[in-house]
This record gives structure tokens, C-alpha cells and sequence, in this order.
């Protein structure tokens, strides 16, 4: 497998691991209001916080596996050679505003380093962090796929 | 001049084939340069668009029907539904149609809805024989009735942002007849369709084996029951209750049906957070475009319009109507909401409109927003868990759409079926 | 592009009736009087633009001009701000109008200047009490074991669980539906924000604890502020000092009404005795307040008192 795909697959194991820890969390919340009449403070933050890093990560993921929805009619319609241009004008696209995501994602991780996520006091950046991570990873994989010519989305073989 | 800037952007992007999210965050950032924000806060709109507590909606369900459905759950419950009506040509439409209206009116919810049903009822189906873009119509289209039967957190959102005291019990009496209405109406449609398109038709099994088959369903069954019972006797909120969906379902596949391990949770998981991810992905985007068209204040630019189109009221209600649908296409329910209820609603009350009436009408015609290309939440989970593109569910999806304008047009001009029971209480 | 005009851009989550969207609108007429229409303001009610931590950032960054915020989110951006959000520490919206009308309040609108705000006025939000479905509450007893919504805010945490209730950390627009179907006993509030939430139709008693007179604090985007000439520094900081008498009557207009049409709802409401919830309460202010300039600051607005 390429490292492009290793790194995709990782990524997903990743985020799933995200969507199970914010299952027993919201289901620690339910159980500490309702059975332990004692509401936990931390859950609705960490839950929150949690779906975003996992929500961008999978995103990223779905770059290298072209699961994300497009409208493929262009594409369809062009003669072979065409549509390899479609393609790759496609990725080229993807990569720049993955760039503006690792660039102005680390900005606002930078310029909200001293706000405090309340409940959890860890800075409001961690919360923004995946961010500039996801659009490094969806540059970095767009522009393999570019090069490998391989279809950025096909919703019906997913 | 920045209108045309913004859609003409989204349109290229979209039609070259861009992944929507990114042609919507492509449109955004076009607009941002030309009126000089800083290119942070459409990232900032990114993260906090999906940073919302009734969003976690969409991957718990979708896990919690991916877990039903891998467990085998699902499988004995469409088994129970299929012996009751597959008699009937097509029947699992209707069967649907009614799950998403029971299910999305406790949930109050259509994303939800659509999440649970559709990753449910709509691999069963397909495997029953019937095509996924019928599938996933029925799902999307029924989701809707769910925010017009009650409870409906967007009706609460639309009597804050009425700022005139709208009754949240009012509007929740309002919306019982207008949704049973527009279920009715998806239900003939939905059986309709299926004979037209020959669908698939069952057998009756006989009463032995369908009480057989109800037997087996009992535990899946008790999915609906914990859900709903939940809710309804205050020991979670409809949010919340997507979690324990996916903590029971769990239970139930690894306990009592013993089809789901360590290896099946772990895949379902996976499987869900792609699909959760996708959507998520795009709402997140459609938050930074949705920034920019309040900042341009189109709502407003088209209310005024009408006061210069017409002063009669059947006409306004008609414009008013068009206008948000053409709003629907492109922004999701809540921030519209917010925005068109103080614009439209005095332009409805200057026409002889009752603010409870306004907001079914509002309601409705946002929820049909929900399912429309090119930004639909409700049609993009649809879409994720059915695997069908969504142009292919658009050649097919108009039987509904039909549908849902029509239920529009007799909820606009009909305020008797809105307001008969709030006299009765 | 609108950015490009002097009308500046302003956020508020409250709806286009309530009395701060009206005074920062009244800002900006003064700003266009005082500056024969060079300058000006358009508010974007009923949290169109995010809800108000979001836009407190959106106007760090120079995305947004102006932005009208609870001083409670801006907690976790400055300490400072703490000591005027703390339960109990005023004594009546005298005590609290005085205090931040004085240099306690300049002292706390400067500290935010180092976070890219230039804090610009304080604005009401008259006392926040308990409401809730079980029965009135009368003394702290008669809170144990109540589920109480607040807001996601350590500060609403620690003081609804010093009262001896169990703090519910839940967003706003699933308050009336948790209200109703039980998941929550009850919640806080002013009385305008109660009658319009319409929270009362499912928890009818309203105990007038008044344990908060958390301000609202306008704020500009300092960004914004370093393009304006000096002139009109002056008079953009005149004009949002004299929408505050504007917005004090407004509100105080506002607050009968809505206690009006929440009487007349058939809402329950009475008076408590203050001291037992006081005494709870002050015990949890160290743990908010880590610095010595909080606490002196603690120290001044309780000095402000009357006696
Ligand atoms: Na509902
Ligand atoms: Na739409």
C-alpha cells in the first residue's frame, strides 16, 4: 500500500476511535444526570471538542478515498482526455483551499492560544487545531491523487 | 455586485465537479477577499458550524444504524414490517414513510431522521429488491413531516426569533394536522411510485410466521421503545438519545443476538465516521457561506422586493413562499430561521397572515429546503447512507418534490388546517 | 464592499426588538449626527453571525467592527472580568450601574485591550434568578437535588452546585424542550429572557434569588479601531457612553413588560431572603479569583455597597 493510503487508513482508525470515545462520553453524561443525579461538567464540551478533530481528520481521509459528494456530470460528459484534465483541474483546487486551511487554520489556532475552553481549561486553539492539520493532509493527498489520475469521488462504487 | 461574486463562484466550482464542502468554502473565501474579512473567520465559521451539540445527531445514528444493521437488528424488523404490508406492491415506501414520521416526530429532528431511518430501512430495502434512489427518496422526503409534527426545537427557534411571544405550545398544536397531512400525502405518493415503477411485491407469510417474525424482532423493537420512551419520559434529550441508540444497539448485536464483535464494532465505526465526516464536512462549509450571505443581508434585499412586487396578500404569500424555497436550496433551516423570521414575518402579518400559521408555513418550506441540491443536509445523508449520487436521486426524487409543494400550497392557503386546534384546547 | 464603508458591522444574539440591538442602532445614529453620516452602524440581530463566543472571536480577527456580548464568555479570553460576573457580589442594579459607571468598570473595559477588544460601554441585564416545574424555592434547601440548566461556564457550574442543585450544562435552544419533557427541573434567568425563551410555560415557578447582574458589555474590534482618526475615537467612545442612559430606559421599560406578561401567565413568583444564599456563595469566589487585582477589584465593588 501507498503511504498515502497507509496514512488515510490511519486517520480512520483515528477518527473512529473519536466517535466511540464521544459515544461513552455523552453516554457517561446521560447515566451521571439520570442514575447519579450528578451532572458531569465536562462531557458537553469534551464531546464537542472531540467531534471536531474527528469530523476533519475522517475529511481528510476522504480526499485519498474520494468519498466526499460531487457533482460528476462534467466530467462524465468530456471525451477520456478531458476528463483526466477535469480531474486533475479538480485535485489542483482541492490542494489550494487545503493550503488556505493549513494557513489560516494556523492562525486562528495562534490568535486564540490564550482563550480557555470553559470546563475543560485547555486553550480554545486545541479545539481549532485539527484544522490546519486536515488541510495539510487533504493538500498532500489531492495532489497524489492528481498525479496518480485517480478519481477524486464516485458515490456509487463507495 | 457581491451576490453575483459569491454564486457565480459556488456555481463554476460545483459544475467543474469540486466536492461541494469545498466549493462552498471556495464561494466564501472568493467573497471574504472582495468585501476585506480576514480569511480566518471563514475557517473559524468551519469549526464552530459543526462545534453544535444537536449535530452529534448525525454520527450516532448513522453508527446506530450501521450497528442495527450489521447485527442483524434491522434485518428481523424489516422482516416483521415486510411479512405486515409486503403483501401490498411496494409497501415498504409507506412503511418507511410512517417510521420517519413516528421517528422524526419524537426526535424532532429530520437530520436525525433521516440518519436512523436511512441507514436502517434503506440498505433492507435495497436488499428486498427495491431501487436505492426510492429508498433514500422516501427517507429524505419523510424526514421532513417530522419537524412539523411536534416536538420541533425549530419551532423553538422560530418563536424566539418571531421576538412577539408566539406560543411554543401554540405552534406545537399547529403542526399535528399539517404533518399528519403531509405524511398522508408522502404515503399515496410513496405507493403510488411503486406501482408505477412496478417495485417489488411479497408474499403474506401467514400468522405464524409473521408472529414468529415479531417475536424475533422483540429486542430490535425495544430500539424504538428505549429511544422514544426516553425522551418522552425526560430521562434524555432527543440529542442524547442517539447515543444510547448506538449503546443499545451495541448491547443488544453483542448479547442477545451475538452477531457483532469486537471486529464488526470496530468497522461500523469506521464505516459511520466516513459517512458522518462527509456530511459534517459540508455543513461546516455551508456555515462560512452562510456567514457571508447574512453579512449581505439577501433575505432583507428580497423582502423588500415584494413590497415593491404586490400588495395582495395571496400573491405575497406566494412570493414569500417562492423566495424562501430559492433561499432553502442554498442555506440550512436554522440560520434561515433566524434571518427571515423578523423580514417576512411582518410582511406576512401585513397580509393577513396568523404568526402561527406563518411558522408551519415557514416550517414546511425550509424543511423542503433540507432536501434540495445543492446545500441539503437532510439530502446529503440521504445521499451518504443510501451510496446513490445525488443527481441520480434528483431524476427520480420529483414525484415528492411535487409532493411536499403541494402539502406547501394547501398549508399556505388553508390556515384552518393550522389553527382548528388551537381553538379545541 | 460594505467593509469598505464606515458603517461599521455589528453582532448581537439577541432579537431585533430587545434593548441592546436598539442601542447600539441609536450608536449609530449618534455616530452619523456626530459625524454629518460618515460613520454609522448596522446591527445583525438574533445571533445571525454565530453565537457570542464566536463572534468574540470573529471580532479579535477585524472580521466584525462591533459586538454586543454578555460580559460572562469573556471569562475565559480575560480573568478580569470575573469579579463583575460573580453571584452575589452586587447588591441591586444600583449598586451594579454605579460600580461599572465608575472606575472599577473603565479598569475592566481597559483590561480587554490586550486581547485585540476595546471595550467601549456596559450595557443591563437587570438580575437573573431561578426558575423551575417543582415549586418555589425559598431558601437554598429547597434546591437540593433540582437537575438546573446553565450555561456551559465553570463560574454557573460551581455556584449551582455550592447551592446544593445539580448543575446541567446544556445550550439554550434545548432548554424549553428539556423543560417540558423533564430532563431538566428548572434553570436562571432575567425576566425578559424568560418571557421570551417562553421557559414559563413549562416551569411556572420564578424565585427571585437575583444571585446575578452579569452585565452586558459592548465591545469593538481593535483592528477597527486603530483605522479611526483620533476624533473619531473620541467620538465613537461619546456616542456608546451616551446610548447607555438610552439603553437603561429602554430596559427598564422592557423588564415591566415582561414581568406583566409573565404575571399574567399565571407564573408564580415570589421574594427570597437573600443572606443563606449569600453566605453559600461567597465561599466559592476563591475559587475564581486567582489574582491579587481580582480580588481588590472584589474588594472595591463590594466597598460601592450601600449600607
Ligand atoms: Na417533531
Ligand atoms: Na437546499
Amino acid at each position: 500500500m501507498t503511504m498515502t493510503g497507509q496514512t488515510s487508513n490511519w486517520l480512520i482508525r483515528v477518527s473512529a476511535a473519536g466517535l466511540i470515545a464521544m459515544t461513552a462520553i455523552i453516554g457517561w453524561q446521560v447515566f451521571g444526570r439520570f442514575v447519579l443525579g450528578s451532572s458531569p461538567s465536562w462531557t458537553e464540551q469534551a464531546s464537542l471538542v472531540l467531534m471536531i478533530w474527528y469530523v476533519f481528520l475522517a475529511a481528510a481521509a476522504g480526499v485519498h478515498e474520494g468519498f466526499h459528494i460531487r457533482i460528476e456530470l462534467l466530467e462524465t460528459m468530456s471525451s477520456p482526455r478531458n476528463a483526466r484534465r477535469v480531474r486533475i483541474a479538480i485535485q489542483m483546487f482541492v490542494a489550494a483551499f487545503g493550503l488556505v486551511l493549513l494557513v489560516f487554520g494556523s492562525q486562528l489556532v495562534w490568535l486564540v492560544r490564550d482563550h480557555v475552553i470553559p470546563s475543560l481549561g485547555i486553550s480554545r486553539g486545541l479545539a481549532y487545531l485539527p484544522l490546519p492539520i486536515s488541510g495539510l493532509l487533504m493538500a498532500v493527498f489531492a495532489l497524489a491523487q492528481a498525479k496518480a489520475d485517480r478519481p477524486p469521488a464516485a458515490a456509487e462504487d463507495r | 455586485m457581491e451576490i453575483l461574486v459569491l454564486f457565480v463562484v459556488l456555481f463554476l466550482l460545483l459544475a467543474l465537479g469540486v466536492p461541494v464542502g469545498f466549493s462552498l468554502l471556495g464561494a466564501s473565501l472568493a467573497l471574504f477577499a472582495l468585501i476585506d474579512i480576514p480569511m480566518v473567520v471563514a475557517i473559524q465559521r468551519m469549526a464552530s458550524g459543526i462545534s453544535v451539540f444537536t449535530l452529534m445527531a448525525i454520527p450516532f445514528f448513522i453508527f446506530a444504524g450501521d450497528l442495527m444493521y450489521r447485527s442483524g437488528i434491522a434485518d428481523r424488523l424489516v422482516r416483521v414490517a415486510d411479512a405486515a404490508f409486503g403483501k401490498v406492491q411496494g409497501g415498504l415506501g409507506p412503511v418507511n414513510v410512517g417510521a420517519s414520521m413516528m421517528f422524526g416526530a419524537v426526535s424532532g429532528s429530520a437530520i436525525a431522521s433521516a440518519s436512523a431511518i436511512g441507514s436502517t430501512m434503506v440498505p433492507l430495502m435495497k436488499e428486498k429488491g427495491y431501487p436505492a434512489d426510492y429508498a433514500v427518496n422516501v427517507t429524505v422526503t419523510a424526514a421532513i413531516v417530522g419537524l412539523l409534527i411536534p416536538p420541533s426545537h425549530n419551532m423553538i427557534i422560530y418563536s424566539a426569533a418571531s421576538g412577539m411571544g408566539v406560543s411554543i405550545g401554540d405552534l406545537f398544536l399547529a403542526g399535528i394536522m399539517p404533518g399528519l397531512l403531509t405524511g398522508l400525502m408522502l404515503m399515496t405518493t410513496a405507493w403510488l411510485v411503486a406501482r408505477r415503477r412496478n417495485l417489488p411485491r411479497g408474499i403474506f407469510p401467514g400468522w405464524r410466521a409473521f408472529m414468529r417474525a415479531a417475536l424475533y424482532a422483540v429486542p430490535g423493537l425495544m430500539t424504538a421503545v428505549i429511544i422514544m420512551g426516553g425522551i418522552l419520559s425526560g430521562i434524555f434529550t432527543p440529542t442524547e438519545s442517539s447515543a444510547i441508540a448506538v449503546i443499545y444497539t451495541a448491547l443488544v448485536g453483542t448479547f442477545v443476538y451475538r452477531s457483532l464483535g469486537w471486529r464488526g464494532f470496530g468497522e461500523a465505526a469506521a464505516k459511520s465516521v466516513r459517512t458522518a465526516s462527509m456530511v459534517l464536512f459540508i455543513i461546516a462549509a455551508a456555515t462560512a457561506f452562510g456567514f457571508a450571505l447574512a453579512l449581505l443581508e439577501v433575505p432583507a434585499q428580497l423582502a423588500a422586493l415584494i413590497g415593491f412586487m404586490t400588495d395582495n396578500p395571496i400573491l405575497t404569500l406566494l412570493i414569500i413562499n417562492l423566495m424562501l424555497l430559492a433561499l432553502g436550496t442554498f442555506m440550512d433551516m436554522a440560520p434561515l430561521i433566524v434571518i427571515c423570521t423578523p423580514i417576512f414575518l411582518p410582511v406576512a402579518i401585513g397580509a393577513g397572515v396568523d404568526p402561527v400559521h406563518f411558522g408551519i408555513i415557514l416550517m414546511l418550506n425550509l424543511g423542503i429546503g433540507l432536501v434540495t441540491p445543492p446545500v441539503g443536509s437532510v439530502l446529503f445523508v440521504g445521499s451518504a447512507v443510501g451510496k446513490v449520487a445525488i443527481p441520480a436521486l434528483v431524476r427520480t426524487i420529483w414525484p415528492f418534490y411535487c409532493t411536499l409543494l403541494a402539502a406547501l400550497v394547501l398549508i399556505t392557503y388553508v390556515p384552518w388546517l393550522s389553527l382548528a386546534l388551537l381553538g379545541a384546547f | 464592499g460594505m467593509r469598505l464603508s464606515n458603517v461599521f458591522t455589528a453582532a448581537d444574539t439577541h432579537p431585533t426588538d430587545y434593548p441592546t440591538v436598539q442601542a447600539v442602532d441609536y450608536l449609530g445614529q449618534l455616530l452619523a449626527e456626530r459625524t454629518g453620516g460618515r460613520l454609522g452602524a448596522k446591527v445583525y440581530a438574533g445571533g445571525q453571525l454565530g453565537n457570542e463566543r464566536d463572534t468574540l472571536e470573529i471580532t479579535t480577527f477585524g472580521g466584525l467592527d462591533l459586538n454586543r456580548v454578555n460580559a460572562a464568555p469573556l471569562n475565559s479570553i480575560e480573568p478580569l472580568t470575573i469579579p463583575i460576573c460573580l453571584p452575589f457580589v452586587f447588591g441591586s442594579v444600583d449598586h451594579m450601574r454605579r460600580t461599572l459607571d465608575g472606575d472599577v468598570g473603565e479598569e475592566i473595559l481597559a483590561s480587554l485591550t490586550r486581547h485585540g477588544l476595546i471595550g467601549l460601554c456596559y450595557y443591563d441585564s437587570g438580575a437573573r434568578s431561578f426558575y423551575n416545574s417543582r415549586g418555589p424555592i425559598q431558601s437554598p434547601e429547597d434546591m437540593k437535588g433540582l437537575k438546573l440548566r446553565v450555561p456551559g461556564s465553570d463560574l454557573y457550574i460551581g455556584m449551582v452546585r455550592a447551592l446544593g442543585a445539580d448543575p446541567v450544562p446544556m445550550p439554550l435552544d434545548e432548554v424549553y424542550q428539556s423543560l417540558a419533557q423533564g430532563v431538566i427541573d428548572g434553570a436562571e434567568n432575567n425576566w425578559p429572557s424568560l418571557e421570551s425563551g417562553r421557559h414559563y410555560e413549562a416551569a411556572p415557578f420564578y424565585s427571585l434569588t437575583e444571585h446575578l447582574f452579569t452585565p452586558e458589555v459592548l465591545v469593538m474590534s481593535k483592528i477597527s479601531w486603530d483605522k479611526l482618526s483620533p476624533e473619531d475615537k473620541q467620538v465613537m467612545r461619546r456616542s456608546a457612553k451616551d446610548s447607555v442612559p438610552y439603553m437603561r430606559n429602554l430596559w427598564d421599560a422592557r423588564e415591566a413588560s415582561s414581568r406583566e406578561v409573565i404575571l399574567a401567565a399565571g407564573v408564580e413568583v415570589n421574594t427570597v431572603d437573600p443572606a443563606p444564599f449569600t453566605e453559600l456563595m461567597t465561599g466559592m469566589w476563591d475559587e475564581f479569583l486567582t489574582t491579587p487585582q481580582q480580588h481588590d477589584l472584589v474588594e472595591r465593588i463590594l466597598a460601592q455597597r450601600e449600607s
